[in-house]
C-alpha cells in the first residue's frame, strides 16, 4: 500500500518555505496598509458627503429666504409712490 | 526620503472623520485586496513547490473548479430564463402573406436562446464525463497517484451540486420545452427552403430528448460513472465525508451545509444503485444516520423561490433508478406536504424564526457587547508601545474568537432565513380569505399565497429584526476589517506554528516513534508549514531570555508573525492529516476520524481532528470581507423567477415583494423599537441588485429591481414623512391639552403619545441604495415643507367653509401646527413657521395689508355675520338667528383630510374638537381674542377700516329710505295726550305713523340700523380685547423702559434724564466688552446697543394706543355729518321744536314702537331677527346726531310708558285692581326693556364719546342753544389708515 510519497528534498523545501514566510510578511504588510488607505478614502468620502449635505441644506434654506425677500422687495418697488414722503 | 508606510497610514488617523449619520444600514462597500483566499488565487500552482506529488490531483482540482464556475453560469441562465413565446407577435389576417417572414424572424430570435440550451446540453455531457473520469482515476484500489485531497472532495461535491441544480432547473422550468416546441415548429417552416438539414434536425431531436427527459443530466452522469464499475469507493467516501461534516456541524458555514444537504440524497441514490453496493455503504454509514439527516431537514433551500426536499427527490429518483427502489426505508420518508399535522407542527416550531427570536436577540446583544469590548482592547493594545507579549497574544486571541463567533452567528441566522423561506414556500397559506375577507380568494396568485399572506405580522416583525441583526453585525465586522486583519493573521500563524512545532513534535517523540511511514508524513507537515525563524527580527538577547524561560514548559517558543498560511499550505496540511488518519486507503472502513481499526491513539486522533477542521475555517477568516458578504447576503428574498413563470405574469405588484412588505410593516406598526431598522429591508434590494448583476449577470433583472426600488423608496419617503408629521403633530396636540383636564380624566393616558425616536433617520444624509447615495434628510425636509403648507392651506380652506365662530378652532389648530413645527425644528431645519404662514395667507407683499384670513373674515362678516347674527347684550355674544337666514350664504363644503391635518390621532381630534365645539355656537370675547391674535397689528387696521367704510356705506344707503319714511310722516307730531290712556295713545301713534304701505322699507331700515349697531358693538368687543392685550404688553415692557407707577396712578419715568434700563444695560455691557483688548469684533456690540436704543424708541412710541371704539364712534360721527342737515332740522326759533317730525329720532322712535308691538303680537319674531344691536345702532345714531335728549323726551314708547304709569296710578287709586291688563301689558313690558337697553347704550356712549362738554358750551351769547356742533373729527387721521382693498 503506497503512502503519500514524502517530500523528496525536505531540506530545500524547508528553506524555501522559510523564505516564503518572510516574503509574505512583507506582502501582507503592504496589502493591509493599502486596504487601510482605501478604508480611509471611503470614510473620507462619507464624511465629506455628509458635510456637503449639511452645507446644501443651509444653502437651500438661504435660497428660499432670499426668494421671499426678493418677492417682498419686488412688491415694494412696484409701488414706489407709497414710499415717497 | 521615503516615508515608512506604517507611519503614513497612522498619520491618516489624525484626520477627524466624524460623521453625524448613525449606522442604520447594512455594510455597503467592500474593499478587499485579495481574490478571496478560500480558493487559491493562483489555482494551486504553488502546491507543486511542496514536492508532495500532488500535480495530478491539482490538475484535476482546477479542472473541476473551472467546471463549477461554468456550471453556475449555466444555472443562472436557466434560472432567469423567461419564455420568449409569450412575447411573440401574432399576425393579423390582413398580413397572412408575410407569415413566412415572421417565421424566419421568430426562428432567428429563438435560435439565439436555443443555442444557449444546446450549449448547456453539451456542457453537461462533458462535465459529467469529466467528473466520472476524475472519480474513476482517484478511486482505484491500487493507488498510483496521490489524492484525492479534501479540497478535491469538496470540488467534486460542488460540481455534483451544480449538475443536480441544473437538472432541477430544467425540470421545473416549463417555459423551456414550450419555447423549444415553438422553435421546432418554426424550424420546420423555415427549413423547407434549406438544403441539407438532416444534421440540424438530428441535433434538434437530441435537444428535444434532453429537454423533455426528466433527470436527463443525472441519468447521463450515472451512465458515465458506471461505465467502468469502480466509483463506489469514492462515492462512499463522499457520503461519509458529507455525513460526518453535517453531524459535526463545526466549521461549516451555511452555503456549504446546504450544498451537502442537497447532494447527499443524490449521492445515496447513486451509491446504492446495486444490491451489493448498498450493503457495503451501510456498513460504513448506518442507514439511521442518513434517515436522521433527511428527517431533520425536510426542506432544503436551493433557489431563492424553490426548495428541495430529500424525501421527494428520493421518491422521484426511485422511478429512474430501479435498483434504488428497493430501499424502502428511505422511500417511506414523508415529503413536506405529506407530513402528519403533529410533525408539521414540530417542524414549524423549528423553522419559524418567531420561535427563536428571543434567543437570537439575546445572542445579538451579548455578542455586540463582547465584540465592542474586544475591539477596545485591541485599540488599547495598539496605542501602547512595548506591550506585554502574553497580554497582546491574549487580546488577539480573543479577537480571533469573537470573529469566529460572529461568523457562526451570521451563518446560523442567515441560514434560518433561508430555511424559513423554504418552509414557507413548501407550505402556502391555506385560506387567505380569512386574513382579508373583502377580497375574493380567486384573485390570489400562488406567489401571494406563499409570500404575501404567508407571513403574519409577528413573523414580519421577527424577520425585520433578524435582518437588521444580520446587517448590523455584518457592518460591524466589516468596518473593523482592516483593524483586526493583522491580529487575525498573527493568531492563525501562532495556531499553525504551535501545532506543527509543538504538538507534532510531541507526537513524533512519543506515538509515532516506531511508525516510519506515519512519522514521515508528520515531518512533512512540519516542513511545509513551520516558520522556524519567525523570531529572527527580534534582538538576540531578548530572544535568548525568553527562550530560556519558556523552553521546558512550552516547548518551542516563537514570535508571532502577522502572516497567514496560504490556501496551498492549508490544502496540503489537510491532505496530509487525512493521509495519516485514513492511511491512504479509500476502502478503510468507518468514518474519517472514526478510530475503528486505526492504530493511532484516541488522544492524538482528537488533536488531529480538531486541527483538521480548524484549518478549513482559517481560510474563511482570512477572507473576512468576502465571508461577511456571503453571510449577510439576503438578496434571495426578492427573487421569484419560478413563480413568475407559473403565474404567467410579467412581474408581481410590490405588495407581494418581501422586502417592501417588511418596510411597510415597520412603517405601519408604529413600533418605536423597529423604526431605526426601517432602512434594513432596502439592503435586501441592494443585495438582490448585486446578485442580479454579478452572480446572475442579467441586466433585465437589475432593471426590474431598480424600478421597484425607485418606486418603493418614493412611497417609503412619503409614508415616512406622514408618520413623522403625525407623530410630531400628536405630540404637540397632547402637550397643548389642558393638564387639569387630563388629570381629571380617567382615561387620560390615551391622549399621551408614545415616544418615538426619529433622530437617527432624520440624520441620514446618505442612504445607500443600489450604488447611489440618497440624501434622505433633504427629501424629508422637502416633504415636510410641503406638508406644513398643505396643512395650512387645509386649515384656511376649512375655516372658509365654516362661519366666523370657527375662528377659535382655527386658532387652536394653528397653535398646534405651530407647536408641531417648533418640536420638529429641533431635529430638522424646515422653513420658519411665520414664513409659511405668511405665504399661505398671501401676506408676503410689503405694501398689502389684507391677508387671506382678514379678507375672509371681512367677507364673512359682510355676507353672513352682519345680516344673520343677532346680539345679546347681556351675554355680550352674537348668536346666529334661529330664523331662516335672511341672506342665504354660499359656502364651499368642508374639505376632507386625514386626522393628522387636525391634531394627529383620532383620540386627540375628539378631545380638541370637544373644546372647539364650546365656541362654535356664538361669537364673543374668545373669538375676538383669536381674531386679534391671528390678524395681528398688520391686518387688523385693514379690517377696521373695511368695517368703518361699511358703516358709512350703510348710512348712505339708509339715507333715501329714511327720507321715504320722513315723507310719510305728518308735518307735525304733538305730545301724546293722557286722556285716552294707553289705548288711546297707541291708536294715535298708529294714526300718525301711517307707514302701512312701507312695511318693506321699514324692515330694510331696521336691518340697516341693526348692522350698524352690530359693527359698533363688535368694535366695542375688539376694544376690550385690545385693551387687555395692550395692558399685558405694557406690563412686560414697563420694567425695561423704566416706567414706574406714580402715587396718583400716573406713569413715572424712573430716570428722567438718562436712558431707560434696557439701553443702559446694553450700553454698559458693550463698554465692558469693548474695553477688553481681546474682543474680536467690537462693532457688532455697538450695533447691539444701537438696536437697544431703537427698541426703546419703538416701544415707547407704541405705549399710548388709542381706543378702537372711540375711534369708530368718531368716524361714524364724521360720516353722519353729511346727513346732519336732513336728519336734524335746526328749529327756526332757536328753541326745541316739540312738534317736528323730520328728525331722525322720530323715525327711529316710530320704528321702535312698531317692532316692539310686532314682537308682542308674533312672539319671538323680531327679537330673534334683530336682537339688541338695533338699539345700539339707533341710539348711537341719535346720540351722534345730538338728539338724545329729544329722543328721551319725545319717543313714542317712552310717552306711552309715561301715560301707562299715570293711568296705572289713577287706577290703583280708585279700583285697586289693575285692569289695564287689556292686552297692553306685553307691549309695555317690551317698551320698558327697550328703555333700559337704550339707557345702557346712551350711558356707554356718554362715557366713550362725550358730547356734553361740547353741547354745554354750544350756547349762544343770546342764551339760545346752538344745536349740533360740528366737533373735530380729525379726518386727516382716517386718511392715514390703510385703504380698503389696497
Amino acid at each position: 500500500m503506497a503512502r503519500a510519497g514524502g517530500i523528496t528534498n525536505a531540506v530545500n523545501v524547508g528553506i524555501a518555505v522559510q523564505a516564503d514566510w518572510e516574503n509574505r510578511e512583507f506582502i501582507s504588510h503592504i496589502s493591509l496598509n493599502v486596504r487601510r488607505l482605501f478604508d480611509f478614502l471611503v470614510q473620507f468620502e462619507a464624511t465629506t458627503k455628509s458635510k456637503l449635505a449639511s452645507l446644501n441644506e443651509k444653502l437651500d434654506t438661504l435660497e428660499r429666504r432670499l426668494e421671499l425677500l426678493e418677492v417682498q422687495v419686488g412688491t415694494a418697488t412696484a409701488n414706489p409712490s407709497l414710499f415717497a414722503t | 526620503m521615503a516615508v515608512p508606510v506604517e507611519e503614513a497610514i497612522a498619520a491618516l488617523s489624525t484626520f477627524s472623520l466624524e460623521d453625524e449619520q448613525q449606522e442604520v444600514q447594512g455594510p455597503g462597500l467592500w474593499v478587499s485586496s485579495e481574490r478571496g483566499s478560500t480558493e487559491s488565487p493562483i489555482e494551486y500552482s504553488d502546491v507543486s513547490a511542496y514536492r508532495l506529488s500532488l500535480s495530478e490531483d491539482t490538475k484535476a482540482l482546477n479542472q473541476l473548479n473551472v467546471l463549477i464556475q461554468e456550471g453556475k453560469e449555466m444555472a443562472s441562465v436557466l434560472y432567469t430564463y423567461r419564455s420568449c413565446v409569450k412575447a411573440l407577435p401574432q399576425l393579423p389576417d390582413s398580413m397572412k402573406q408575410s407569415q413566412a417572414d415572421l417565421y424566419l424572424e421568430t426562428y432567428q430570435v429563438l435560435d439565439l436562446e436555443m443555442s444557449r440550451l444546446r450549449e448547456i446540453q453539451r456542457w453537461q455531457a462533458s462535465a459529467a464525463s469529466k467528473l466520472a473520469a476524475d472519480m474513476q482515476r482517484f478511486s482505484r484500489p491500487e493507488r498510483r497517484i496521490n489524492g484525492p485531497t479534501i479540497t478535491h472532495l469538496w470540488s467534486m461535491l460542488k460540481l455534483l451540486d451544480v449538475l443536480v441544480q441544473l437538472d432541477h432547473l430544467k425540470n421545473a422550468k416549463a417555459s423551456i420545452p414550450n419555447d423549444f416546441s415553438w422553435y421546432k415548429r418554426t424550424f420546420t417552416q423555415v427549413s423547407i427552403q434549406w438544403q441539407d438539414t438532416d444534421s440540424m434536425r438530428e441535433e434538434l431531436d437530441d435537444l428535444q430528448i434532453f429537454l423533455s427527459t426528466r433527470w436527463a443530466i443525472l441519468l447521463n452522469l450515472h451512465v458515465e460513472m458506471f461505465r467502468v464499475n469502480n466509483v463506489e469507493d469514492i462515492l462512499q467516501v463522499l457520503i461519509v465525508f458529507a455525513v460526518e461534516s453535517l453531524e459535526l456541524d463545526f466549521a461549516l458555514l451555511f452555503p456549504e451545509r446546504h450544498i451537502l444537504l442537497r447532494v447527499l440524497p443524490v449521492l445515496v441514490v447513486l451509491a446504492t444503485s446495486s444490491e451489493k453496493d448498498s450493503e457495503s455503504l451501510y456498513k460504513r454509514v448506518k442507514i439511521n444516520r442518513l434517515i436522521n439527516i433527511f428527517k431533520n431537514e425536510p426542506v432544503i433551500p436551493a433557489f431563492p423561490d424553490l426548495h428541495l426536499s430529500p424525501a421527494a427527490i428520493l421518491k422521484e429518483l426511485s422511478i429512474y433508478f430501479q435498483k434504488f427502489s428497493s430501499q424502502t426505508r428511505l422511500l417511506t420518508l414523508p415529503a413536506p406536504h405529506e407530513l402528519p399535522p403533529r410533525e408539521a407542527q414540530d417542524y414549524q416550531r423549528h423553522y419559524l424564526i418567531i420561535n427563536h427570536i428571543g434567543a437570537i436577540r439575546a445572542e445579538h446583544d451579548d455578542f455586540t457587547i463582547r465584540f465592542a469590548s474586544s475591539m477596545n482592547q485591541l485599540l488599547l493594545l495598539k496605542s501602547i508601545d512595548n506591550a506585554d507579549i502574553e497580554w497582546s497574544k491574549e487580546v488577539k486571541g480573543s479577537i480571533y474568537d469573537v470573529i469566529v463567533e460572529g461568523f457562526q452567528l451570521l451563518s446560523r441566522w442567515t441560514a434560518r432565513i433561508w430555511e424559513q423561506c423554504a418552509w414557507k414556500f413548501s407550505r402556502p397559506c391555506k385560506d387567505p380569505v380569512l386574513l382579508e375577507s373583502h377580497e375574493t380568494s380567486a384573485s390570489f396568485s400562488d406567489y401571494e399565497k406563499v409570500v404575501r399572506y404567508n407571513y403574519s405580522a409577528e413573523e414580519r416583525k421577527a424577520l425585520v429584526e433578524l435582518v437588521s441583526y444580520i446587517k448590523n453585525i455584518g457592518s460591524m465586522m466589516q468596518r473593523c476589517d482592516t483593524l483586526v486583519a493583522d491580529a487575525l493573521w498573527e493568531t492563525i500563524h501562532a495556531e499553525v506554528q504551535d501545532f506543527v512545532q509543538n504538538t507534532l513534535a510531541t507526537m513524533l517523540r512519543t506515538t509515532f516513534r516506531k511508525k516510519k511511514d506515519l512519522s514521515r508524513i508528520l515531518s512533512d507537515m512540519r516542513t511545509l508549514s513551520a516558520d522556524w525563524m519567525a523570531n529572527t527580527s527580534k534582538s538576540e538577547s531578548e530572544l535568548h531570555s525568553i527562550q530560556h524561560g519558556g523552553e521546558e514548559s512550552k516547548g518551542n517558543f516563537f514570535y508571532p508573525r502577522p502572516v497567514a498560511p496560504t490556501a496551498a499550505q492549508v490544502h496540503c496540511l489537510q491532505f496530509l492529516i487525512y493521509e495519516v488518519v485514513s492511511g491512504g486507503n479509500l476502502r478503510k472502513p468507518g468514518g474519517l476520524f472514526g478510530n475503528s481499526g486505526s492504530d493511532i491513539p484516541v488522544n492524538d486522533l482528537k488533536q488531529l481532528e480538531t486541527f483538521f477542521y480548524k484549518l478549513s475555517f482559517f481560510l474563511q477568516i482570512l477572507d473576512c470581507t468576502a465571508t461577511v458578504a456571503t453571510l449577510t447576503d439576503l438578496g434571495f428574498l426578492w427573487f421569484r423567477e419560478f413563480y413568475l413563470e407559473s403565474s404567467r405574469v410579467i412581474q408581481f405588484p410590490i405588495e407581494c415583494s418581501l422586502p417592501w412588505m417588511l418596510v411597510e410593516y415597520v412603517l405601519e406598526s408604529q413600533n418605536a423599537g423597529l423604526l431605526e431598522s426601517v432602512l434594513m429591508p432596502f439592503d435586501i434590494y441592494n443585495d438582490s441588485a448585486q446578485q442580479a448583476l454579478v452572480a446572475l449577470k442579467q441586466r433585465f433583472l437589475y432593471d426590474e429591481i431598480e424600478a421597484e426600488v425607485d418606486y418603493c423608496f418614493d412611497i417609503f419617503v412619503t409614508k415616512l414623512s406622514e408618520t413623522i408629521f403625525t407623530y410630531y403633530k400628536s405630540w404637540a396636540a397632547s402637550e397643548l391639552l389642558d393638564p387639569s383636564f387630563l388629570f381629571a380624566l380617567d382615561n387620560g393616558e390615551k391622549y399621551s403619545v408614545q415616544p418615538m425616536r426619529f433622530t437617527a433617520l432624520l440624520k441620514m444624509t446618505r442612504v445607500k441604495l443600489l450604488g447611489r447615495s440618497v440624501d434622505l434628510r433633504s427629501l424629508i425636509v422637502e416633504r415636510m415643507n410641503k406638508i406644513f403648507r398643505d396643512n395650512l392651506e387645509f386649515l384656511f380652506d376649512r375655516f372658509e367653509s365654516q362661519d366666523l365662530c370657527a375662528i377659535v378652532e382655527l386658532e387652536k389648530l394653528l397653535d398646534i401646527l405651530k407647536h408641531t413645527h417648533e418640536l420638529l425644528s429641533k431635529d430638522l431645519s424646515i422653513d420658519s413657521f411665520s414664513l409659511m404662514l405668511n405665504e399661505m395667507q398671501e401676506n408676503i407683499s410689503l405694501v398689502s395689508f389684507s391677508s387671506r384670513l382678514a379678507s375672509q373674515i371681512w367677507s364673512e362678516m359682510q355676507s353672513d355675520f352682519l345680516p344673520n347674527f343677532i346680539l345679546s347684550n347681556t351675554t355680550q355674544r352674537f348668536i346666529r338667528s334661529s330664523k331662516v337666514p335672511l341672506v342665504p350664504v354660499q359656502k364651499p363644503s368642508v374639505p376632507h383630510a386625514k386626522p393628522n391635518f387636525y391634531c394627529g390621532t383620532q383620540d386627540l381630534n375628539y378631545a380638541h374638537q370637544s373644546f372647539a365645539r364650546l365656541h362654535s355656537g356664538f361669537f364673543g370675547i374668545p373669538h375676538m381674542f383669536s381674531i386679534a391674535r391671528l390678524l395681528g397689528s398688520r391686518s387688523l387696521p385693514w379690517l377696521i377700516r373695511a368695517l368703518l367704510d361699511h358703516i358709512s356705506n350703510k348710512i348712505a344707503t339708509l339715507e333715501p329710505m329714511i327720507t321715504g319714511l320722513q315723507e310719510a310722516l305728518p308735518k307735525s307730531i304733538g305730545l301724546l295726550p293722557f286722556d285716552g290712556g294707553v289705548t288711546g295713545c297707541m291708536r294715535l301713534v298708529k294714526e300718525q305713523l301711517n307707514w302701512g304701505t312701507k312695511s318693506e322699507l321699514k324692515a330694510e331700515v331696521l336691518r340697516g340700523i341693526k348692522e350698524i349697531g352690530s359693527i359698533l358693538y363688535w368694535m366695542g368687543l375688539l376694544d376690550i380685547v385690545l385693551r387687555e392685550v395692550d395692558a399685558m404688553h405694557f406690563m412686560q415692557i414697563a420694567p425695561w423702559l423704566g416706567l414706574l407707577p406714580g402715587a396718583d396712578g400716573q406713569i413715572l419715568h424712573s430716570q428722567d434724564s438718562s436712558d431707560s434700563p434696557v439701553v443702559n444695560l446694553f450700553k454698559a455691557a458693550t463698554t465692558a466688552v469693548v474695553s477688553n483688548p481681546r474682543c474680536p469684533n467690537p462693532s457688532s456690540f455697538h450695533t447691539i446697543s444701537k438696536q437697544a436704543e431703537a427698541a426703546d424708541l419703538l416701544y415707547k412710541a407704541n405705549m399710548n394706543t388709542g381706543s378702537v371704539l372711540e375711534y369708530a364712534l368718531a368716524f361714524t360721527s364724521a360720516a353722519l355729518d353729511k346727513y346732519c342737515s336732513k336728519w336734524s332740522t335746526a328749529p327756526k326759533t332757536g328753541f326745541i321744536d316739540i312738534t317736528t317730525s323730520k328728525d331722525f329720532y322720530r323715525i327711529y322712535s316710530g320704528l321702535q314702537i312698531g317692532y316692539l308691538e310686532e314682537t308682542v303680537q308674533v312672539p319671538s319674531n323680531n327679537q330673534e331677527v334683530l336682537g339688541d344691536s338695533v338699539a345700539w345702532g339707533g341710539c348711537t345714531l341719535i346720540y351722534l346726531l345730538g338728539q338724545q335728549l329729544h329722543f328721551e323726551l319725545f319717543d313714542f314708547s317712552y310717552q306711552v310708558l309715561n301715560v301707562a304709569e299715570v293711568e296705572a296710578a289713577s287706577i290703583t287709586q280708585t279700583h285697586k285692581i289693575p285692569h289695564y291688563v287689556q292686552g297692553w301689558d306685553g307691549v309695555l313690558e317690551a317698551m320698558k326693556k327697550a328703555r333700559r337697553l337704550n339707557n345702557h347704550v346712551f350711558s356707554m356712549l356718554k362715557a366713550r364719546c362725550p358730547l356734553e362738554d361740547k353741547t354745554a358750551c354750544a350756547i349762544k351769547q343770546s342764551g339760545a342753544p346752538l344745536h349740533r356742533i360740528k366737533f373735530d373729527n380729525t379726518v386727516s387721521a382716517f386718511e392715514t389708515l390703510p385703504q380698503k382693498g389696497a
